[in-house]
């Protein structure tokens, strides 16, 4: 294997990475602090994808249907906070009221949100597949004999930037630390003075906005949103989460790279058929090994 | 997901338990009730077609090709002096919803089944029309996993796969291109098309130097594009349905490739030149059964659809058009609807005049000949290839 070829492979898996890494972090981030699997969570990527959608097909009548990387900042930025108050509202009402209940109950009402999203896209925008009425180019560069367009680029660092930003606003702020210590121990922090319901909506606002912007990034690059895209990059972020250790968000994106990076080198080793089977083979060897992830803190069991 | 894969259970197990009930009705009362063997009322044709999902734009093209049909057949005096109507299903092109969809056909009593467009989901109803002695006449999905039980009700109205296989194998040799990249989306229908063509140029001019199945519903193809990049091909083969298609010749393009691409005819449509990008989609080929627009003299026809429907006809118009003339046709020389004398006469029909010419089954319920056209894409859409 040359090393152009090595060199690529190792792009493609850092792109697709970058994008598992946005929506693992949401699935951290409210695992780390309820202890839940919000598997709607992938539903609000398509959610930002569809609200990305929406704008630039209001707003196409203004920007004139060029789509620069500004623009798209813009459009994300809104998407964002569009679907981190849906991610807000589906914590207000689907969870938190369940929030002394069972936790296989919370799992179900998560995976009753989810069909709600997605069958409420489906209605509201029709079952087929919708096209981003912008386009990003094909205009490419080569590094090293690896090829990578501008867009691909572009993506990667505001993927790289809103990774830093969080990971910066949960080690330095006030609600950061107020998140980490809600992780560790909620009744000791309510008995604290810390108001743990408000924390808990910014951590839904925060993941879901990251999910937003993922959805929007995907809609701009890949060209074709649908309903149920969500589906399936809610699953494979839910396993980047779980490789990087789940609760942790260094691990979150640390795992969502080396998930890319299997399949990268998965599709090359043995075929696309035989990429997933690859990845997640290896997911199976590697938890048995290392049960609590790459990052991964002791679990401790709360009874 | 749990939940998923729990309803999805549940969905096949409501359509098995109403296949069994209404096979057990029809067993034991043979030929006194349910619609099969009515001899007044009208005439029910059944069609199971993907209204919702991914292939969810080909279901109205194919139930207003069998309206047309219908309404110029009862116009006319309907058949047996009858009239007939068309009931359709959504089978969302997913095997266990086209399951509850045929049962639920086959309780409403239909005589003759017209629809099925995914091969996949076409598959599981074979035997639940089958069980209820219903002919079924094809109109679209060709998969030759379709016809290798030789159930003696299933008759394809389309090429078949090995068919289709053969005219992009044929046309790969004819262009003389050297090397040739098949992709597929590991469904029964575009793995089918990938693995004969492969078949097809054993030995060949044309080498095959990358083949490999990508999964459906995904975003990035990046990895296989990598993949048949480095093969460096001269053509890639694409034998999936439409959406990922559009997606893999924008990641083609994307990643420099400058070859020819072509598509089998589950991605002919013309979202697939919306989501590849118009400039992508320039000149890609395809292998396509005829379609009204690549007909000649297909303009009467047209103008005839948009005035009933008020909107263009698409893939598999015409050959659901005929599926209901051929329902129609056998059902008169059957005499009655019984569906053993049906699919006899389906059987004996010789000359019959439809769209890709006169029809005849071959003993393995297949077209005599596949008239697959070669498509290239200009401008928006799909066009003759000259």
């Amino acid at each position: 294997m040359d090393f152009e070829y090595l060199l690529q492979l190792i792009l493609n898996g850092l792109f697709v990475g970058s994008f598992y890494g946005l929506v693992a972090l949401g699935y951290s981030m409210v695992y780390g602090i309820i202890k839940l699997l919000n598997f709607a969570h992938g539903d609000i990527y398509m959610l930002g994808a569809f609200s990305g959608y929406t704008l630039l097909t209001i707003g196409a009548g203004v920007i004139g249907g060029q789509a620069s990387i500004a623009v798209l900042v813009v459009i994300m930025l809104i998407a964002m906070v569009l679907t981190g108050t849906v991610g807000l509202i589906l914590e207000r009402v689907a969870y938190r009221p369940l929030r002394g209940a069972p936790r296989l109950s919370v799992l179900i009402t998560a995976v009753g949100a989810s069909f709600a999203l997605e069958y409420g896209i489906a209605v509201s925008f029709g079952p087929n597949p919708r096209v981003y009425p912008v386009r990003l180019g094909n205009e490419a560069f080569t590094i090293f004999g690896a090829r990578l367009t501008y867009a691909q680029l572009a993506m990667m660092l505001i993927a790289v930037a809103l990774m830093i930003g969080l990971d910066q606003a949960v080690r330095r702020t006030r609600s950061g630390r107020a998140m980490r210590a809600i992780s560790q121990d909620p009744k000791a922090c309510l008995l604290m003075g810390i108001n743990v319901d408000s924390v808990i909506t910014r951590t839904f606002f925060i993941g879901s906005a990251l999910a937003g912007a993922a959805g929007v990034m995907s809609g701009a690059y890949y060209g074709k949103i649908d309903f149920l895209m969500g589906f399936i990059i809610g699953l494979k972020a839910f396993t980047a989460a779980v490789i990087g250790g789940i609760g942790n968000l260094r691990g979150a994106v640390l795992g969502a790279i080396v998930l890319g990076l299997l399949e990268s080198f998965g599709t090359a080793w043995l075929g696309s058929e035989w990429r997933d089977v690859f990845a997640f083979g290896f997911l199976i060897l590697f938890l048995t090994v290392r049960p609590t992830g790459l990052l991964g803190e002791r679990v401790t069991e709360r009874v | 997901m749990i939940g998923k894969t729990r309803i999805g259970l549940g969905v096949t197990a409501v359509g098995v338990a109403l296949a069994l009930a209404s096979c057990g009705g029809g067993g034991l009362t043979s030929d006194s009730q349910g619609g099969a063997a009515a001899t007044t009322g009208d005439i029910l044709l059944g069609m199971v077609t993907p209204l919702s999902g991914s292939s969810a734009a080909i279901g109205p093209y194919m139930k207003n090709g069998a309206q047309l049909a219908i309404n110029e057949l009862n116009a006319s005096g309907g058949v047996l002096g009858r009239q007939l109507k068309l009931v359709a299903e959504d089978e969302g092109c997913d095997p266990k919803t086209a399951a509850a969809a045929a049962a639920k056909l086959v309780t409403a009593g239909i005589s003759v089944s017209v629809g099925g467009y995914c091969s996949s989901a076409t598959l599981p109803t074979l035997s639940i029309f089958g069980k209820a002695n219903i002919p079924m006449i094809i109109p679209a999905a060709n998969s030759t996993d379709l016809i290798k039980d030789k159930l003696p009700n299933v008759f394809l109205l389309n090429g078949t796969g090995a068919q289709q296989a053969q005219a992009a194998a044929d046309f790969m040799k004819s262009a003389g291109l050297k090397a040739a990249a098949l992709v597929d989306d590991n469904t029964s229908y575009s793995k089918d098309i990938t693995t004969r063509t492969a078949k097809d140029l054993e030995g060949q001019s044309t080498k095959v130097v990358n083949q490999q199945s990508v999964t459906a519903g995904e975003q990035d193809y990046s990895a296989a594009v990598t993949a048949i990049l480095r093969a460096n091909p001269d053509i890639v083969y694409w034998t999936g349905y439409y959406q990922e298609g559009g997606l893999i010749i924008k990641q083609l393009r994307a990643a420099g490739y400058k070859g020819k691409i072509m598509v089998a005819d589950g991605s002919v449509d013309k979202q697939l030149v919306t989501i590849a990008g118009k400039d992508n989609a320039q000149g890609v080929l395809a292998t396509m059964t005829q379609t009204p627009q690549t007909i000649p003299g297909g303009e009467t026809w047209i103008a005839s659809y948009k005035k009933a429907f008020n909107a263009d006809p698409g893939p598999y118009s015409t050959q659901s058009y005929d599926a209901v003339r051929v329902a129609a046709e056998a059902i008169k020389n059957a005499g009655n609807t019984n569906g053993k004398d049906v699919i006899a006469a389906l059987e004996k029909i010789d000359g019959f005049k439809i769209f890709s010419g006169s029809l005849k089954f071959t003993p393995e319920h297949t077209l005599t000949n596949g008239g697959f056209d070669i498509l290239v894409v200009k401008g928006d859409d799909f066009a003759l290839n000259n």
